[in-house]
């Protein structure tokens, strides 16, 4: 009985304990989000605790200049156009090897290793040694490593819905009901991996949007991205720099809105 | 509707034999079951006959015709797998006119063919849930369900009911059955379960590390074992080697084997006209339903025996009995 009070005491004390902590490392977060959102709204912030006025003039200077809607789409299409050619080449050769030759999936998860091991700047300067005596233009290059650095997310997360929806006994069934392997593949197992895929998709497409360093190195200002049009406006205007902050959050806040969305649906389909 | 022949089927994966030379010969309309313990190989067979593992040798004939050039959504056996494998992103409905679907019938006859079928399964209110808003039983209706709505000429079973409890169990065993018979469909159902087998079957195959031990009805297997794997697998067997029984019943009633087996219900407390006698020394006994089974002791040897509770006249523990087993219910094992 005693023994068990007292479990029932330590319990509440590291759950108080995680409470604050969660607490606190979500002030420390959250703050510098609060105070650049507000900066990126405020009409001019040097001698007070608070703004002394607000406006929407940094925004819709920044809605107004050319180059940053153009980096903004340049961000959009590298990243996307990544996350595309992986979809369309990488996914179906998880999906093949998860299904039907579980041995190879050692070298797949080799190269995911591979990937995190690997650091951008390393990356860039041996990208910079290989290609930039070739005729490849740099930014396919680029894109080639993106494709290849979204792997760990695009492989796991294609993995695990595979294992959840036991992938490869719905294409068995599906086969035995008189479906061909493209039948099976498009009107059973797409749709039942679908979600995962989704949410891989998008959390790749949100890495691959806040990189800097590789693209920075390597192509630098002849393909400005959102990310390198920020580093620039840093050292002119604070305000614009904050309001480029602010949408790229509301950005990555709506993405994180879909992908727990999507995610909390594909619960229901999965299997108890 | 078909018979099915497997020649001297052989699977090997690298250097392990998962199967060595299964020979089977099922008839038309036949309900079988194949017996046998995890990891024997049953699935296997299963997954070679619906084509979905090639087998290293052998042949496979469904109708006469060999099997090996026909890829599996052709063959027209159907199969319901252990865990389902029910679609989720589709409605029991859609679930079981898949198949029907795949197989460009027109929409009036899948509709027709569906409603028939999911009505027969008993599932009409769930006809709009998605899988996982079904009980395990229920899954495991909609797999039927939809395997069956193909009228495959085969239908095999991958021990579809070991995940539910035993009285949903039970009831399924049943409806199988009523099914099957209604149907008239060859059916090949796995367990590793003896009882189920026993209940369902026209016919057992006893499987033991990727080959069959015995094949027959399940009262010939049931009182006939031919090795001591089948009668230890089967029913709870004592087993006898010839020396420890010779001891027990006389040297000259043991002659043609080196094992023999004694189902523990033929064992006797009373005296029976032509049955060997012998001695032993009570032990525990366990109420078990209406059965009471006591463990006896002489020499070297333990042995179980049961009787119906009310016939049972207690045995003390400790004090030597008088027993009798017929003659004929002492059986030779291979
Ligand atoms: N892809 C594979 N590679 C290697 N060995 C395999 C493979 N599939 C099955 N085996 C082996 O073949 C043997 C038989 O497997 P199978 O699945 O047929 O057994 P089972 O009788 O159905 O058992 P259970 O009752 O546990 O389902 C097992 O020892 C298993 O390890
Ligand atoms: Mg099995």
């Amino acid at each position: 009985m005693a023994y068990q009070e007292n479990e029932k005491g330590f319990v509440e004390t590291m759950k108080k304990f995680t409470i604050v902590m969660l607490i606190l490392i979500g002030i420390y977060l959250a703050l510098p989000i609060l105070a650049t959102a507000l900066y990126a709204f405020s009409t001019e912030w040097n001698k007070t605790i608070l703004p002394e006025g607000l406006t929407f003039e940094w925004i819709r200077t920044l809605f107004q200049d050319t180059r940053f809607v153009e980096a903004f789409g340049r961000s959009v299409l590298l990243s996307g156009g990544a996350v595309f050619i992986s979809i369309l080449f990488i996914v179906p050769a998880i999906f093949v090897i998860v299904l039907y030759f579980p041995a190879l999936e050692k070298w797949f998860q080799a190269s995911v290793v591979m990937v995190y091991a690997f650091p951008g700047i390393i990356l860039s300067v041996g990208i910079i040694r290989f290609y930039s005596g070739t005729s490849l233009p740099m930014i396919l290059a680029v894109t080639g490593v993106y494709v290849i650095s979204v792997l760990p997310f695009m492989y796991q997360g294609t993995r695990n819905s595979l294992r959840n929806v036991q992938g490869r006994q719905l294409m068995d069934a599906a086969e035995l009901l008189g479906a061909s392997k493209m039948d099976a593949f498009r009107k059973v197992l797409l749709p039942s991996v679908y979600p995962g895929l989704f949410v891989s998709s998008l959390l790749s497409f949100s890495v691959l949007f806040g990189e800097f360093v590789l693209i920075n190195l390597v192509v630098g200002s002849r393909f400005e991205t959102a990310q390198i049009y920020l580093m620039t406006k840093l050292s002119t205007s604070g305000h614009i720099a904050s309001a480029i902050v602010f949408v790229y959050i509301v950005l990555m806040g709506i993405l994180t809105l879909v992908m727990a969305t999507v995610m909390k649906k594909a619960k229901g389909m999965r299997r108890t | 509707m078909s018979n099915v022949v497997l020649k001297d089927v052989h699977k090997q994966y690298q250097d392990t034999h998962v199967l060595s030379g299964i020979d089977m010969n099922i008839e038309d309309g036949e309900f079988v079951t194949l017996l046998g313990p995890s990891g024997c190989g049953k699935s296997t067979i299963l997954r070679i006959l619906s084509g979905l593992t090639d087998a290293t040798g052998g042949n496979v004939m469904i109708d006469g015709k060999d099997m090996k050039k026909v890829p599996p959504k052709n063959r027209q056996v159907g199969m319901v797998f252990q865990s389902y494998a029910l679609f989720p992103n589709m409605t029991v409905y859609e679930n079981v006119a898949f198949g029907l679907k795949m197989r460009k019938e027109p929409a009036k006859e899948v509709a027709e063919q569906v409603e028939k079928m999911i009505n027969l399964v008993g599932l009409q209110e769930k006809k709009e849930a998605y899988p996982h808003e079904l009980s395990g039983g229920q899954q495991q209706r909609v797999a039927l369900a939809r395997s069956l709505v193909v009228r495959p000429k085969v239908l095999l079973l991958d021990e579809p009911l070991s995940a539910l409890d035993a009285q949903i169990r039970k009831h399924l065993q049943v409806e199988l059955r009523t099914i099957q018979r209604e149907l008239k469909m060859t059916m090949i159902l796995v367990t590793h379960d003896q009882e189920e087998a026993m209940t369902v079957s026209d016919r057992i195959f006893v499987m033991n590390q990727g080959g069959i031990a015995q094949e027959g009805t399940p009262s010939e297997i049931y009182t006939q074992p031919k090795t001591e794997f089948v009668a230890n697998f089967i029913g709870r067997y004592n087993v006898f080697s010839k020396e420890q029984l010779g001891k027990l019943i006389g040297k000259n009633a043991v002659v043609s084997a080196d094992k023999y087996a004694i189902r523990p219900e033929s064992i006797h407390l009373q005296p029976q006209p032509s049955a060997y006698k012998l001695h032993a020394i009570a032990g525990d006994s366990i109420m078990n339903g209406n059965v009471i089974r006591t463990i006896f002791h002489a020499d070297n040897k333990q042995f179980t025996t049961e009787q119906l509770h009310h016939q049972a006249s207690a045995f003390e523990k400790g004090v030597e009995y008088p027993l009798f087993v017929a003659s004929e219910d002492v059986i030779a094992l291979s």
